[in-house]
């Protein structure tokens, strides 16, 4: 094809496509729809796995966290009428037993919470006491806001000094600057007065929920950070829960230990190890082993790796998904070129008598299949593009849009074209040029 | 005026193989057309008019025999060869006009060129005349639909000249037209071999068959009578030429 002209044959591509627009608009429909599904399906799952990893990478690749869980059966004693004490869980010396004994350990951090009330003025609200060590937000990743957080000497002078939340400190102190100001922190036991001297942000939704069973199920956004010290001087280690109408004591030391190591390569080899260092005094205390412990290990690195396991095994089922509607979008787009053939063998009879050969017709059949499968992957992709950026941005869920969904929606539309269009093509441009003069 | 043989045409014979029988539609034709000339071929239906045609238009092989177009015989060509023959050596005309429905009347004049990788932005002005030659100027960007049986016939014998072929192949050109517009097709041809154009035109109206210098009758494949006109043409172009 000496001077072949590709554009030109693209612009008698468009003007036989513009003569049936309404054919051409309902031709390209099934590609328009299996690649938006792909690209929007694809950024839908992306931005849900994005999320869900931000939540367990805050926790740590490289922690692990040990929490204290109430056991079915085990040590709840009635204590008289309506009233039940429970003493389980972690205590002090299992975070230094873990500290001192597991190989790559960096540190241990201890925490206590217990569900309080905290007001200032007239303003009052429940919340989460928080009773820990002062490098907490190197373990949550928490951001400090305002004013600083709890430091060693406050820890050893078990000061009444405390940091607060972001959302708790804006509804506190509507208006106003919380450092230096004073809250109290009212339990069953005793009323505390604690003095502001930061503010912070946890990095995720992880961090405000409650982590430990809460029997009440509340979910407190509002975190009242001190030293763990004062925490065990004031309040001592019994929480009183009023919720159920009967009185229910808990005595936990510790809420929850975390763990963090040197590295996310000791992690693993080191799990075994921390269960052996918690069981054995439990053992000794006479408790079953397996069958009703008082504590559960969370690893967020076991988490990722799951994640990510899943998030491959729903990736290859969207890519399926996605081949298949782009298959029944090309079967489309080959029906509707058939009937095209048919419909216009007379204009491939004069064609062909005017000087084209077979492979003009194919060309111009194929580019036709192609400009469809082209012009609907584009809508496609510009459609999937601009729904996810919507519900990104406007929606405000977090979607993600991968350049490789794009590339294989965009390029599977491509191939499906190329494939079922050749069929239709090379059908046209085997016609008998006689016949097809002849054809009504 | 010594003049060159645009076709000659040896023992042409054609078989259509019909898998159990075999059905002769030529058999042994011989004849050649001069540079210049207007033919007519004629016959009754049977007497192989059509599949002659095919084969001068080069849409079909013969079986056996030669049919020298210019200085080649095209006879044996593939496919893609005839292909190249039909776009820069042919110009068709046909009974139905075979117009491209979605094309404009520059576009399809330009239609053959295209298929020899010329760039319409090239010929646009070359189709333009041609357009004005047939006298549709001012229906330069009108689609088919939107012209008359006539003008459709127009924008084609406009279309058969772009690639300044060595024949206008013509068949029946004016078998969809009324008479006053069979007239004005048949006045253009007549003006087209007044400038030296080599016509063919397959028909069975004598009317058309009158305007030509030439007409070969066919019967049952071979060429029944070959009457040779004493130059009417030149009289009555003298006298258009006098009335203008």
């Amino acid at each position: 094809m000496p001077g072949f002209s590709l554009l030109r044959i693209i612009q008698v591509g468009f003007k036989s496509l513009r003569l049936h627009k309404l054919r051409s608009a309902l031709t390209m429909l099934g590609m328009i729809i299996g690649v938006w599904a792909v690209i929007t399906l694809v950024a839908i799952g992306e931005g849900a796995s994005r999320d869900a990893q931000e939540q367990i990478k805050a926790l740590g690749a490289q922690n692990v966290i040990i929490r204290s869980i109430k056991p079915i059966s085990d040590k709840v004693q009635l204590q008289g009428e309506m009233q039940w004490e429970a003493i389980y869980g972690l205590k002090n010396s299992d975070a230094v037993r873990i500290q001192e004994t597991i190989p790559g350990v960096k540190r241990v951090l201890p925490i206590l919470r217990h569900r309080k009330n905290v007001m200032h003025g007239r303003r009052t609200k429940d919340c989460q006491l928080i009773g820990t060590f002062p490098h907490y937000p190197d373990f949550t990743k928490a951001k400090l806001v305002a004013g600083s957080f709890l430091n060693e000497i406050e820890e050893s002078r078990k000061e009444n000094t405390c940091v607060l939340t972001m959302s708790l400190a804006g509804f506190l102190f509507p208006g106003k600057n919380p450092l230096g100001q004073e809250v109290i922190v009212r339990g069953r036991e005793s009323q505390q007065v604690f003095k502001v001297k930061g503010i912070i942000q946890e990095r995720t939704d992880a961090e405000k929920l409650p982590q430990s069973a809460d029997p009440s199920g509340h979910t407190i956004l509002s975190n009242v950070y001190i030293p763990l010290s004062t925490f065990k001087a004031l309040y001592g280690i019994k929480d009183v829960d009023l919720s159920v109408g009967s009185i229910a004591v808990n005595i936990v030391e510790l809420s929850e230990i975390r763990v963090e190591f040197g590295s996310v390569e000791e992690v693993i080899p080191a799990l075994p190890l921390i269960r052996e260092a918690l069981d054995k005094p439990r053992r000794s205390d006479g408790a079953a082993e397996g069958v009703d412990t008082d504590y559960e290990i969370q690893v967020p690195i076991n988490e990722l790796n799951a994640l990510r396991a899943q998030k491959a095994r729903d990736t290859r089922m969207l890519l399926y998904i996605a081949c298949i509607s782009l298959l029944v979008g090309g079967i489309g787009i080959m029906n509707i070129m058939l009937a095209t053939v048919t419909e216009r063998t007379r204009e491939i009879g004069v064609r062909r008598a005017l000087g084209a050969t077979r492979s003009d017709i194919t060309v111009q059949f194929l580019v036709e299949t192609l400009m469809l499968s082209l012009i609907g992957g584009g809508i496609g992709v510009a459609g999937g593009w601009g729904f996810a950026a919507f519900r990104h941005h406007v929606l405000n869920t977090t979607t993600i849009v991968t350049d490789w969904s794009v590339i294989v929606a965009f390029g599977l539309s491509v191939m499906v074209g190329l494939f079922f269009g050749l069929y239709p093509a090379r059908r046209a441009a085997f016609l008998d040029p006689i016949e097809a003069l002849r054809h009504a | 005026m010594a003049t060159r043989n645009i076709i000659q045409i040896k023992d042409l014979t054609k078989i259509y193989d019909l898998g159990s029988i075999q059905v002769p539609a030529l058999n042994g034709l011989n004849f050649d057309i001069e540079e210049g000339s207007y033919t007519a071929i004629m016959g009754p239906s049977g007497s192989g008019k059509s599949t002659l045609l095919n084969i001068l238009g080069c849409l079909d092989r013969p079986t056996g025999g030669a049919y020298i177009l210019g200085d080649d015989d095209v006879a044996h060509m593939s496919d893609k060869e005839l292909s190249g023959v039909r776009g820069a050596r042919i110009g068709f005309i046909f009974q139905s006009y075979n117009l491209i429905q979605q094309l404009d009347v520059v576009e399809n004049i330009h239609v053959p060129l295209f298929y020899q990788g010329k760039d319409i932005s090239e010929y646009y002005g070359h189709c333009v005349k041609l357009a004005e030659k047939v006298g549709l100027a001012d229906r330069l960007d009108h689609r088919p639909m939107q012209l008359s049986g006539g003008q459709q016939q127009r924008v084609a014998v406009a279309r058969s000249l772009v690639n300044e072929p060595l024949m206008l192949l013509a068949d029946e050109p004016t078998g969809n037209l009324d008479s006053t517009t069979e007239q004005e097709i048949l006045d253009i041809l007549d003006e087209l071999h007044a400038e030296g154009r080599t016509l063919v035109v397959v028909t069975h109206d004598d009317a058309v068959a009158e305007r030509a210098e030439r007409v070969i009758h066919l019967k049952d494949g071979v060429v029944d009578q070959d009457i040779r006109k004493d130059s009417p043409l030149s009289q009555r172009q003298t006298a258009n030429r006098l009335t203008s």
